[in-house]
């Protein structure tokens, strides 16, 4: 019976998940472009060589990593934020808990193409607020240094309720007679949090933070729309430049290629952070 | 164990508290303000929307509304499309997620704990990876250029996470309750029709919206499977009408799309928020 | 005529005696269930009495068929049903929470599983009306479990059970949700309606006064194995194991070592004073408790329970004797020594 009630899902999740990886990995051995008609032809190591000398290819690692990093850190510290003031009792809780869930709703396309008007120099709405103050406008997507932000901008917009949510539900799992018999025994609110909250917190923020970084490292749609990788392919992301090499240029060996590489960089990353994460959990 | 909902830090006092006023309308005016401002450029004519504050009073305008709804492909179509995807990519992953974690929920030890580990692991996946590997699939099969079609690799994707929140749900069943009907001779597909799935209803639900929204939210999939523009889904139709130059600063008519593309999803979101906290809640403390 | 047959016409009490034949069940290194022998006759309430985890709750999943034995046979009149799987053994089990459909009516609780064996309209109709009549449960067919009663529920437990017409009836603790007065007012109620039919009812409680109260015959249970099979009277005065004598009656029986390693047991209510003779007492404390009161004595030979009408005082020094024929003595094992 068991075969019945489950195979049919598990045949589509190894369609879905397991082959891609294989034959990416299979395809990472070979040349599979223009030059060789779009065949496929073994050719050994010559796209991982080429992956490690590609400084395009290192560059949007690094760049997807930074943002990887800091909007996952800062959709964290605002979603904690968030949830704890969500979890106190006040009128009309609900309602504002289900505007602020909002955002997450939001197809990434259709919010990030919101975002470009926002930040629109010189007519964006932002910067009408920055030019009342300064009397000047920042240029945010067509600077290098600005348009990244913008990304972890739109980013964090989006996906902080999400986080919060999450947090939430955890904090609604800690029984509150904990908080009493700290209060009664005279202890602060800030004791509280750092004593009772963020321990008992621990494995939500944990499974938050591993599953937000698997996705922001994969960023894409909001890239995409917002600003297309550039300027001069500062914003672009590892996966947009699997993108790229696949639909554009049709080198889909090497594609296949820069996704294993970047596979691998996940499960590493993931398999780091949990065994630095996990350990004193069970102190 | 559900704590009462009155597990709160100490710090939260009934009365006037004007710090927490203050918080609670910064959050939502960084919730809703750009939003909001997406609502009112769609609404202006692009005079008024360079002419700032000074010209509130005029230059309300439905045009730009027009203006996408009259295009080629209208954009009614998009939004069709996606809906279309969306309740099929629904209906088939529910009836897969069902039975399996159903059956997953009855095994339980360690098997159970590994396969729950990799879904949860395939459940975080940036599926964005897949894109490249699915486009042969859809070459190698025919299923380019095909809406249904498009079920099958989003219902493979949303099925980690339904099939954990779903066996979550199962497991906060009584199990006695199964037991009496199978006592009172229900079949398998007896007990999970009349017994266990309409008690599973709010975790259906919220499993339900979480696939619909996931549908109507993928990008890379539907932007290498779909090329023929009266088929585009929501998401790389907005990606085409970025790229476009069909719409010209100043935004009216990207706003008036992002409006539309937004509201069925906050309707939805809206109607069903208490399943879909309470279904995530449950899959979080599985999970 | 039995209540449970006026339900319909059809009942199938063909008059089955259920059998357990040397089960036995283990999870992992944990035995569960040692060897158990056990044999219900039609009509018959049998209850099994322990502590938790003595097995008895397995016992009842055996014979539902929701756990299988690892040795043993269960027999339902000539028939082994020991591998039949448990929609097919015709058992009908009332759980300790009742597990009642909770998105159903009371009457959708009832109907929904006749419905599912294609038990026909009519008599689907007619069956229900019966059994809501008997269990006067009329008023409440609309509601929704939710809306009941700890008793009301307890009552559309016992209407789906009836209405499973089963050949065997299996009752879970299915009053340790209730409170205590309305328990022992339910008691001969819940007996009238299900012993006496055709079917064997096997009733587990952890409660001996339920047991005493309902069941024809007790089976205590402990750490898996049958201790002791019998009426509640020959519980009291014949216990085979020590641990019966002092699982069955309250205050629990004093037990004192013998020189020769043996064990004397007496009940607290066999006790009375003497003149002169006996033993030496001084009590201790004292609950009161209306009709008698029950003292804790100290003695040379260590703490005794007395249960006496007369008024004592702490501190009062008393000599106490018991009749021989009162007196229950067992080896050093728990088993019993003599008549």
């Amino acid at each position: 019976m068991g075969v019945v009630l489950i195979g049919p899902a598990l045949l589509l999740l190894l369609l879905v998940f397991l082959w891609p990886m294989a034959s990416y990995l299979w395809l990472s051995f070979h040349a599979q472009n223009l030059f060789t008609d779009l065949q496929p032809v073994p050719v050994g190591m010559l796209n991982w060589h080429r992956l490690v000398l590609d400084a395009r290819f290192w560059q949007d690692a690094a760049q997807t990593l930074r943002f990887a990093l800091v909007s996952v850190s800062l959709e964290l510290g605002l979603g904690l934020a968030m949830a704890l003031l969500l979890n106190q009792r006040w009128r009309g809780r609900g309602l504002v808990r289900s505007l602020t869930l909002l955002p997450w709703a939001l197809p990434t396309t259709v919010m990030a193409l919101g975002w470009r008007w926002i930040f629109n120099d010189p007519s964006g709405p932002i910067n009408g607020v920055i030019a009342g103050l300064t009397g000047s406008t920042l240029p945010f997507l067509a600077s290098p240094s600005l348009a990244w932000l913008a990304v972890v901008f739109a980013d964090v917009w989006k996906t902080t309720p999400f986080v919060a949510l999450l947090l939430l539900a955890g904090l609604q799992m800690i029984p509150a007679d904990l908080y009493e018999a700290l209060a009664l025994e005279g202890g602060s609110a800030r004791q509280a949090l750092l004593r009772i909250t963020l321990p008992l917190l621990r494995p939500y923020l944990l499974l938050v933070l591993l599953f937000r970084l698997a996705q922001a490292l994969g960023v894409f749609d909001l890239i995409v729309v917002l600003t297309g990788g550039g300027p001069a392919s500062s914003t672009e992301s590892v996966a947009g430049y699997a993108y790229l090499n696949a639909m554009r240029f049709l080198d889909f060996g090497y594609s296949a290629t820069v996704m294993i590489g970047m596979f691998g960089v996940l499960l590493l990353l993931g398999g780091v952070l949990l065994l630095v994460l996990r350990r004193p959990a069970r102190a | 164990m559900p704590a009462s909902p009155s597990a709160q830090p100490i710090a939260s006092q009934r009365g006037q508290n004007p710090r927490r006023w203050t918080l609670v309308a910064l959050l939502l005016f960084w919730s809703l303000a750009p939003m909001l401002w997406q609502l009112y450029t769609s609404l202006r004519t692009p005079d008024a929307l360079l002419g700032g504050l000074a010209a509130i009073g005029r230059g309300w305008t439905l045009a730009n509304y027009g203006q996408i709804l009259s295009s080629d492909p209208p954009f009614w179509r998009y939004l069709l499309n996606s809906t279309l995807v969306g309740v099929g990519t629904t209906l088939l992953t529910l009836l897969l997620a069902i039975p399996c974690a159903y059956a997953l929920q009855r095994r339980g030890g360690l098997q159970r704990q590994l396969v729950d580990g990799a879904l949860l692991v395939a459940a975080a996946f940036p599926s964005v990876l897949l894109f490249l590997a699915l486009l042969q699939l859809a070459r190698q099969f025919g299923l380019a250029n095909n809406l249904l079609a498009l079920c099958l690799p989003y219902a493979g994707l949303s099925l980690p996470l339904a099939v954990l929140l779903l066996e979550a749900a199962f497991a906060e069943l009584p199990r006695e309750l199964e037991e009496s009907a199978l006592l009172e001779g229900f079949g398998l597909w007896q007990r999970l029709r009349w017994i266990l799935v309409p008690l599973l209803g709010p975790a259906v639900a919220s499993t339900a919206v979480l696939v619909f929204l996931f549908s109507w939210n993928e990008f890379p999939i539907a932007l290498t499977w779909l090329s023929r523009s009266e088929l585009l889904t929501l998401a790389p139709a907005m990606a085409r009408i970025a790229g476009s130059s069909v719409f010209s600063v100043p935004y009216g008519a990207f706003a008036a799309a992002t409006v539309l593309g937004s509201v069925p999803l906050l309707l939805l979101l809206l109607v069903f928020q208490r399943p879909i906290v309470a279904g995530l809640t449950q899959g979080a403390i599985k999970g | 005529m039995t209540v449970s047959s006026t339900i319909s016409s059809t009942t199938t009490s063909a008059a089955t005696a259920l059998q357990l034949e040397g089960i036995s069940r283990r999870i992992g290194a944990r035995t569960i269930l040692e060897d158990l022998d056990l044999t219900v006759s039609p009509g018959e309430c049998l209850a099994l009495l322990g502590p938790s985890g003595c097995g008895k709750s397995s016992t009842l999943r055996l014979i539902s068929g929701l756990d299988s034995p690892d040795r043993g046979r269960i027999l339902l009149g000539e028939r082994d049903i020991t591998a039949l799987p448990p929609a097919r053994r015709q058992v009908a089990m009332v759980f300790q929470s009742y597990a009642l459909y909770p998105h159903l009516s009371v009457a959708r609780n009832l109907s929904l599983g006749m419905e599912i064996r294609g038990v026909d309209a009519a008599t689907i109709a007619r069956d229900l009306d019966a059994v809501l009549e008997l269990l006067q449960l009329g008023e409440l067919r609309q509601r929704r479990p939710a809306d009941l009663s700890g008793g009301q529920r307890q009552r559309v437990a016992l209407a789906r059970a009836l209405l499973r017409r089963p050949q065997v009836f299996l009752l879970d603790e299915p009053m340790s949700n209730l409170d205590a007065q309305l328990r022992e007012e339910l008691r001969p109620q819940l007996r009238a309606i299900l012993c006496g039919g055709g079917a064997p009812v096997v009733y587990v409680t952890h409660d001996q006064q339920e047991a005493m109260g309902i069941a024809d015959r007790i089976a205590v249970l402990d750490a898996g194995r049958l201790q002791q099979c019998g009426t509640a009277r020959e519980l009291y005065h014949r216990p085979a194991t020590l641990f019966v004598a002092q699982f069955i009656g309250r205050p629990q029986i004093n037990v004192l070592q013998e020189p020769d390693g043996s064990l004397l047991a007496v009940r607290p209510e066999h006790l009375h004073a003497v003149r002169e003779g006996g033993l030496q007492v001084r009590v201790v404390s004292r609950e009161w408790q209306g009709a008698s009161q029950q003292l804790q004595l100290d003695t040379a030979r260590g703490p005794l329970r007395w249960v006496c009408d007369g008024g004592r005082s702490i501190g009062d020094a008393v000599r106490i004797a018991w009749e021989p024929q009162h007196e229950h003595r067992f080896a050093a094992g728990g088993r019993r020594l003599t008549a």
